[in-house]
């Protein structure tokens, strides 16, 4: 009897245990998956006819309204969606130049499932006009995210100095 | 197949290949060379003064490729241009190009590696250097 209920409580145990792994592993999949779409629309062409105030609305749906921005090194802090939104808009010509690319990403998800923190380098490679060569710049970078509805926003950003 | 598995192991865990990108370590790297970051380079004894490593920002797959100039504890400086350690100035032949750059002085922490491209001829404010702990070296380059 007491054998049994050893066995029952060691498959609870796994199981438990597997649907943890799962379900946080799945967590951490909604999570890139969202950083996935903000590097495809920063990079996405302006074929689409979309005109820069749309996109930068769009893309101002990947941040919470309260969102807070820290780029270190001196810069200001960038507070508010409507500032991302508005700075995106002025910045697009510039910004048209530039690929994105997260790499390294790795996803901590808070017990809730609700908030998540990540941590990752960000590649931002700029090809020129006239010789058409690449150059790449990166830096690191952590993320507070939020679950809003059924959607991730980013909530903070910081960046990280790599080498201080 | 015994020869495609030694190979996976190596290229994955011990000679990670990397492929260089930008100025800050001209002439001694140039841009889109293949290069080699010896994982094993510091099992036995830490990172010394000279050696060109890689440092990781948030994992493996980005990478900066810098000069190691200082060592845990000691002070660091750059006074127009001539990195000085404890006050002394070291002598660096990898470096060709040199701008009167001013770094004021830093003292390294116990796990702390002071690190820099051996470009310095670029401006100062275009050239990523400074204090790297002994965690993100992720070995020598070698190659």
């Amino acid at each position: 009897m007491r054998r049994i209920a050893l066995s029952v409580v060691a498959v609870v145990t796994v199981a438990a245990g597997v649907w943890f792994i799962y379900a946080s592993s799945d967590a951490g999949r909604g999570v890139r998956a969202r950083l996935e779409s903000l590097s495809d629309m920063v990079n996405r062409t302006t074929v689409d006819g979309l005109g820069p105030e749309a996109r930068a609305v769009q893309l101002g749906a990947f941040f919470t309204e309260d969102v807070d921005v820290e780029l270190g090194q001196g810069a200001a802090a960038i507070r508010g969606r409507d500032t991302i939104i508005g700075m995106a808009e002025r910045l697009q010509p510039r910004t048209a130049a530039f690929r994105l690319k997260f790499e390294d990403v790795s996803v901590v998800l808070a017990p809730d499932g609700n908030t998540a923190d990540v941590h990752l380098t960000a590649e931002f490679i700029r090809r020129s006009i006239t010789t058409g060569e690449e150059s790449l710049d990166a830096r690191e970078f952590m993320l507070g995210m939020r679950r809003v509805a059924a959607d991730w926003q980013i909530a903070k950003v910081t960046a990280v100095e790599t080498l201080k | 197949m015994v020869l495609a598995t030694i190979s996976f192991i190596v290229f994955r865990w011990v000679l990670i290949p990397i492929r260089t990108e930008g100025s800050s370590m001209l002439p001694t790297y140039t841009p889109d060379k293949l290069h080699f970051v010896n994982r094993l380079a510091y099992g036995t004894r830490g990172p010394q003064r000279g050696d060109v490593v890689a440092i990781q920002m948030a994992g493996p797959h980005v990478l900066y490729v810098k000069r190691i100039v200082g060592l845990p504890g000691e002070r660091v400086a750059i006074a127009g241009g001539q990195v000085q350690i404890n006050g002394t100035g070291l002598s660096e032949p990898y470096v060709r190009h040199r701008k009167p750059w001013d770094v004021p002085e830093v003292t390294l922490g116990p796990r702390e590696y002071f690190v820099i491209g051996d470009n310095r001829g670029m401006s100062v404010g275009e050239h990523d250097f400074g204090r790297a702990q002994v965690d993100r070296i992720l070995g020598k380059v070698v190659f």
